[in-house]
């Protein structure tokens, strides 16, 4: 009974890292209707510049902290202006093939400039062991189920009271008439980038505070595909709990099965939920006009 | 007197080519490039029969996105597939080599119904991420059924004997391949003028409007994902001699990236595209290893420890460069050279 509820908390809280990229590639698809297949990618290069920048200045929480935000919204200001905005008009499939060269190119710039051998992030405090009852969990493993539940009420917020938000969703609703009511959509395309970017960039660099940061974090962006799917890829808030539910299914399989099935469960996940219900659990179906 | 160039009947405007001298030179090719261990030393010999090998797996890739329109990212695991069929058969079995390319063949089509099946459902970026879950589902069941597939040790696979030909030599071997990747264009070339060929563009183009034509999508959108799959998998069987070792880790996802360049590089649905892609990618590291020996010392230190990031990063550059400068690819800027060709100095 206790390893279940060992492997319940520890299956959301990498969950919850799952969540939060697929609350990015959410970000992304809802407003400009595109896969960013260089999702993982990213959160990898910005754990690793946040790794550059605690090893250069200290790790500090909270110096760590701002770098992270101000890394990701860079990061994904640029590739918006440089790789996406040119693509504007071009079919769908070209812009996604443009994020797939993009994932290409960062992973083999970290190997480039870094090495391939994992290092310690070097933040003591995620790794300190916290007791809730009988169980074990990690201060960074709590932290980053607090982290996804703010950012939910966050986001949630954002959608309904903001102006950034309402844009939002008027240009994932259709992006043509919010422009001829004056909503500035290349602006919101970008403000998605940078929140997708800095989202993601949040979860790679608590992935590798808890897991050690090496050139495979990129796969957290795979893992988060059938978050995404699950929870519906136009549902900001209903990929975070897809990630959570990926990441219980996940942490089932590897605790009572065998890690090989662990690695594939979520992709056997999505085919499912693919042919049952293509939209996700609260995803809206696309109807197409003849 | 004829005013232009007319055709007459269906057969003239289907027909492969109606310049003869495309018909000439397409010959020519054919002899040089069968005469060509002769005159190749080894290191290039090898070169070409890799392009040749990675040509029959870019067209059957080719069938599937270029004129079916239906995106792959899983087409690895049919690679996978097919150089396992043919390991188990060759090289765990001992049987017949031509069994062993036929199982290559017939395996990955299998897989491909399965695979193909969501197909019917899904489109775009679903159907993407479908085929993509369905290559690393591939990956794990090949290592977990160990009983059939020797597992994670892999299988040794030593060159073909066939009909009393030995296919050990390298200049053999690259016959071999020669046969494969000519009757695989052909295949190709021929699927596109059928009614086949039609029906898979018709579908690419717009399957409402397809469908309500009479093309039943179910069947034709599974053939072309069995067609597909049965060429790519040959190239895996090849691919697997070639290596003379099989394992999964030797077909990473980033084979998908390379074959998904070869046909945005070379440009989508056109097999000559298909071609002049693979002769990029496939001596894309070569290029770069000459263009940096140009440059000093440094560069040619990097080239030497990270040849392969520098290598992979290539890959992305062009792929996304193609994609934004010039979505035709190499086949477009090769139609506007010949027309800049035959209508200089005119512009048009």
């Amino acid at each position: 009974m206790n390893y279940l509820i060992q492997l319940t908390a520890t299956g959301i809280a990498i969950g919850a890292i799952y969540g939060l990229i697929a609350m990015a590639f959410a970000l992304v698809y809802k407003s400009t209707g595109l896969i960013n297949f260089a999702q993982g990618e990213v959160a990898m290069m910005v754990a690793y510049l946040t790794w550059a920048f605690a090893g250069q200045f200290g790790s500090g929480l909270i110096g760590v902290a701002v770098f992270t935000i101000v890394a990701g919204m860079v990061l994904g200001l640029v590739i918006e202006r440089l790789l996406i905005r040119p693509m504007m008009g071009e079919p769908i499939f070209s812009i996604v093939l443009v994020t797939i060269g993009l994932a290409v190119i960062l992973r083999s710039l970290v190997l480039l400039i870094w090495d391939a051998s994992p290092h310690p992030m070097g933040i003591e405090a995620a790794s300190e062991l916290i007791r809730i009852g009988n169980l074990n969990m990690r201060a960074g493993q709590v932290f980053v189920i607090g982290l996804m539940g703010a950012l939910l009420v966050a986001s949630w917020a954002f959608f309904r009271y903001s102006r950034y938000g309402i844009a939002m969703r008027a240009v994932a609703d259709d992006d043509r008439t919010a422009l001829l009511m004056g909503v500035n959509t290349a602006r919101v395309q970008a403000v998605a980038w940078a929140a997708s970017s800095t989202i993601a960039g949040m979860a790679g660099v608590c992935f590798a505070a808890l897991y050690d940061i090496s050139p495979d974090i990129y796969s957290i962006g795979l893992k988060a595909f059938p978050a995404a799917i699950l929870g519906g890829l136009d549902a900001v808030l209903g990929s975070a709990f897809g990630g959570i539910i990926v990441g219980l299914i996940e942490n089932m399989t590897g605790g009572y099965m065998s890690s090989t099935i662990k690695e594939i469960s979520g992709f056997v996940l999505i085919v499912g939920v693919l042919m049952i219900r293509p939209s996700g659990l609260f995803g809206q179906r696309e109807i197409e006009r003849v | 007197m004829r005013s232009g160039n007319f055709k007459q009947n269906v057969g003239e405007l289907i027909a492969l080519t109606d310049s003869k001298s495309v018909a000439t030179w397409s010959c020519l090719l054919m002899v040089a490039l069968i005469g060509a261990p002769m005159v190749l030393d080894a290191h290039l010999l090898g070169l070409v029969t890799v392009i040749l090998f990675t040509l029959v797996g870019a067209l059957g890739l080719n069938i599937l996105m270029g004129y079916t329109g239906l995106v792959s990212l899983g087409h690895v695991g049919f690679l996978v597939l097919g150089a396992y069929g043919y390991a188990v058969t060759v090289g765990i079995h001992g049987l017949h080599p031509l069994l062993g390319f036929l199982m290559a063949g017939i395996v990955p089509a299998i897989a491909g119904v399965i695979v193909g099946a969501p197909s019917l459902r899904l489109k775009g970026i679903y159907l993407a991420i479908t085929t993509m879950a369905f290559a690393f589902i591939i990956n794990t069941a090949i290592l977990e059924a160990d009983f059939i597939t020797n597992g994670s040790s892999g299988i040794f696979l030593p060159r073909p004997t066939m009909f009393g030909i030995s296919f050990k030599s390298d200049a053999a071997f690259y016959w071999l391949c020669l046969f494969f990747a000519v009757a695989a264009l052909a295949v190709t070339l021929n699927i596109r003028r059928s009614r086949i060929g039609r029906a898979f563009m018709a579908i690419r183009d717009n399957d409402i409007a397809a469908q309500s034509m009479g093309i039943n999508l179910i069947a034709y959108k599974l053939l072309a994902f069995v067609m597909s799959a049965f060429m790519t998998g040959i190239a895996g069987a090849l691919f697997g001699v070639y290596l003379s070792f099989v394992t999964v880790e030797g077909f990473t996802f980033h084979l998908t990236i390379e074959a998904l360049a070869i046909l945005v590089v070379g440009g989508l649905g056109s097999a000559l595209g298909v071609v002049l892609g693979t002769i990029l990618i496939v001596l894309l590291p070569e290029i770069t290893g000459v263009l940096l020996s140009l440059t000093g010392d440094a560069a040619q230190e990097v080239m030497a420890t990270k040849a392969f990031e520098v290598r992979n990063i290539l890959y992305g550059v062009i792929i996304i460069g193609f994609l934004r400068f010039d979505p035709t690819g190499l086949v477009g800027i090769w139609k506007d050279v010949q027309r800049t060709w035959v209508n200089w100095p005119l512009k048009y």
